[in-house]
């Protein structure tokens, strides 16, 4: 029993929620196995511990840990495979201090883009992943403000599609049988007036692919605290960040403390201001959450400006790939705010095709309109495929 | 494997996989452990898995081990109490009204009021899968399948949370009816979203990946009567080649039995290029799939599945 409770310790430090209900159902399973045997005991703590697939690593090394001391041990101190979380934090990565580092001056809000040289210089990329992480609660406080409300909108006006539910409704086509009885009790059993149903509107779900790879940084932490209401917002919004990898950030940005969400997902993301692989990571996001129908259906927005690295027929057949399984592909290039801009990187060109929408996103009211857009994307039709060129501002 | 044991569950988990195994149903240490588990606290069990990978299978299986009644309740966008727990039947209802109208119910003394009343009595209650689940006479409790849970919406997750924490369900019109003896729950899900944490907290949970070769050898030979050894080892190896390769979606379990089923039928007794080549659709659903394996060469992929199996 003790041994137990050392054990939930453990897991907690390798970062697993184990309440006190857990581990009495832990307790009554182990009762129901031989102990002497590693597997029953392993398999018996692992289905009423873990209760998703992400966290069965994590397990595996507890219970790797917890096994070979187990006999009478005192189990203090954190065995070394326990370093799960933060071990990005504790690399120290060389610092390069390349063209970008004169853009951090910069708020953040304004880029480079409004001039004609900002495009080269954008294109100068980190020469290696630099894993190091990166502040991003410093915003000033107006723009702060500004963001936060902003985003608020976008948590009201989430583009939405038709459910297979229905609700009561007035102009319904549908015949609601249960209240057209009920209503008929009042008339002697005449169903005189007849109750109708119509079909539900729900959120659609909402997908962010943000490039945060070193050209895009001025922008990409702007983006992330727009992310961050919006997913705090609602359920039906997922939030990726990808430079060299691609990085699932939505369980970090959710909680009610916007400052504490932010610093759990810079903590999260690895790749902050390294290099970009669209391709491959569009191709990672595809296999992954394409395969468990993440993007069927969605209105996916990628935002990046299109500096791709890799090879850019990738970057292109994993577009027709997300294209093809999503509702609508919003593509949101920062770049494209400045006067006569022409997607003529090759990523960019490559990847055209496949977007429904094409937006600038280089300042807050280039976001406006982006939350804008995505409200006016219809119910139910496949808006159609021709992108839509230039800038809508 | 060791005898020096404690006589808790000694043997129960090896018995229950005999007995899952003369039901062609192969589950390793893992899953049976936690079967055993799930059975013994009474706890509902949360199988997550690829397609394919046999988590409706278990349920059926577990069923007929068990000699219960499997109720299935298939889960999908838009689903609601109305189609999972009970309804009223309408019509019925409609048609007694009017014989009530015409007075020719109201025979046996009771006034209309009282048969009006009646309307929402049991006479009239539809029962569907949760229900039946709940409110059962069976000598065995029945195992309660809700299979893709993950396809319903939130709203129905909370509702099922619900259910699942008393098991029991309250009909105004009738009251509150209480599952005498729970019934054994198993959900499924193919993970096409996180389920919400607090359904999860109700559940023991459980992965089921795609088989080794050698134990979806044991499988195919299993589920598909009359196979060749050779065919079925061959076409497992082949299979578990094309998960290793980058395609949209891996074949499971399920795809290696439809297609040794496919050869079997068509008398073969291992495997050529042109016999693939003709039925690589029932492993394959993917336009781009199937080119991409057909580029890399099937003359070469047959070559390497029979090499596996001769090694």
């Amino acid at each position: 029993m003790r041994r137990l409770v050392t054990f939930g310790r453990i897991l907690r430090e390798a970062g697993l929620e184990v309440g006190p209900g857990r581990l009495q159902d832990a307790l009554r399973a182990l009762a129901a196995v031989r102990l002497d045997d590693r597997d029953e005991v392993y398999h018996a703590l692992r289905c009423t511990i873990v209760s998703r697939r992400d966290d069965g690593e994590a397990f595996d090394a507890a219970f790797a840990t917890f096994w070979e001391r187990a006999p009478g041990g005192e189990l203090e101190h954190r065995p070394p495979l326990m370093q799960l979380e933060g071990g990005a934090g504790e690399h120290e990565a060389p610092r390069i201090d390349g063209p970008q580092a004169s853009r951090h001056a910069d708020d953040g809000r304004r880029g480079a883009p409004g001039e004609g040289d900002a495009a080269p210089q954008a294109a100068v990329y980190s020469a290696e992943e630099l894993l190091r992480t990166r502040d991003f609660a410093r915003f000033g406080p107006d723009e702060l403000r500004r963001a936060r409300a902003l985003v608020d909108r976008i948590a009201i006006v989430s583009p939405a599609r038709r459910s297979l539910g229905d609700r009561p409704a007035h102009d319904g086509r549908r015949i609601d049988l249960r209240r057209t009885l009920r209503q008929s009790m009042r008339t002697g059993g005449q169903p005189i007036e007849r109750a109708w149903r119509r079909p539900r509107s729900v959120p659609r779900r909402l997908v962010f692919l943000v490039d945060v790879s070193g050209s895009m940084e001025p922008y990409a932490r702007a983006m992330t605290m727009f992310l961050q209401a919006a997913v705090r917002a609602g359920r039906h919004v997922e939030a990726f960040t990808f430079g060299t990898r691609l990085t699932r950030l939505t369980p970090y940005l959710v909680g009610r403390d916007p400052d504490r969400a932010l610093e759990r997902a810079a903590r999260a993301v690895p790749d902050w201001a390294g290099g970009t692989r669209i391709g491959e990571n569009l191709k990672a996001f595809n296999d992954v959450w394409g395969r468990r129908a993440l993007s069927r259906g969605a209105v996916v927005v990628i935002v990046s400006d299109g500096w791709e690295r890799g090879d850019p027929s990738l970057l292109g057949s994993e577009m027709a790939r997300l294209h093809r399984a999503a509702h609508t592909v919003v593509w949101v290039n920062p770049l494209a705010g400045g006067p006569g801009y022409r997607p003529l990187v090759a990523g960019m060109a490559a990847a055209l095709p496949f977007v429904d929408r094409f937006l600038p996103g280089h300042d807050l009211q280039a976001l406006e309109s982006l939350a804008a857009a995505l409200e006016s994307i219809p119910a139910t039709r496949h808006t159609a495929g021709v992108p839509r060129r230039g800038v809508a501002a | 494997m060791s005898d020096t044991v404690s006589d808790r569950g000694t043997g129960a988990i090896d018995e229950l996989t005999d007995a899952l195994a003369a039901r062609a149903y192969l589950a390793d240490r893992g899953l049976a452990t936690v079967l055993h588990v799930a059975l013994a606290l009474g706890k509902p069990l949360l199988l997550e898995g690829e397609a394919g990978v046999g988590k409706t299978e278990v349920a059926k299986t577990l069923a007929e081990v068990l000699g219960a009644r499997l109720i299935r309740l298939q889960c999908y966008e838009g689903i609601d109490a109305a189609h999972a727990l009970y309804d009223w039947s309408y019509a019925r209802q409609m048609l007694a009204i009017r014989l009530i109208e015409t007075g020719e119910a109201t025979a046996a003394g009771e006034t209309r009021a009282e048969r009006l009343h009646d309307l929402f009595s049991r006479e009239f209650l539809v029962r569907r899968p949760l229900l039946d689940a709940i409110e059962h006479d069976d000598p065995v409790p029945p195992v309660l399948l809700i299979d893709e849970i993950d396809r319903a919406d939130d709203e129905f997750e909370a509702f099922l949370l619900e259910l699942l924490s008393d098991f029991q369900v309250t009909i105004p019109e009738i009251g509150t009816i209480r599952a005498a003896e729970r019934p054994v729950v198993i959900l499924t899900s193919n993970r096409t979203r996180e389920l919400h944490d607090a359904l999860k907290r109700r559940c023991l949970y459980h992965w089921i990946g795609h088989p080794a070769l050698e134990r979806e050898i044991a499988i195919v030979r299993a589920r598909v009567p009359g196979v060749p050894e050779r065919l079925a080892a061959e076409a497992a190896a082949f299979v578990e080649q094309l998960r290793g390769s980058d395609l949209a979606k891996l074949p499971g379990v399920a795809e290696t039995i439809d297609w040794t089923q496919a050869l079997v039928a068509l008398g073969q007794e291992e495997l050529d290029a042109a016999v693939v080549d003709a039925t690589l659709g029932s492993v394959l659903k993917y336009h781009e799939d199937l080119e991409r394996v057909r580029d890399r060469g099937l003359q070469q992929l047959v070559a390497e599945a029979k090499r596996r199996v001769d090694a």
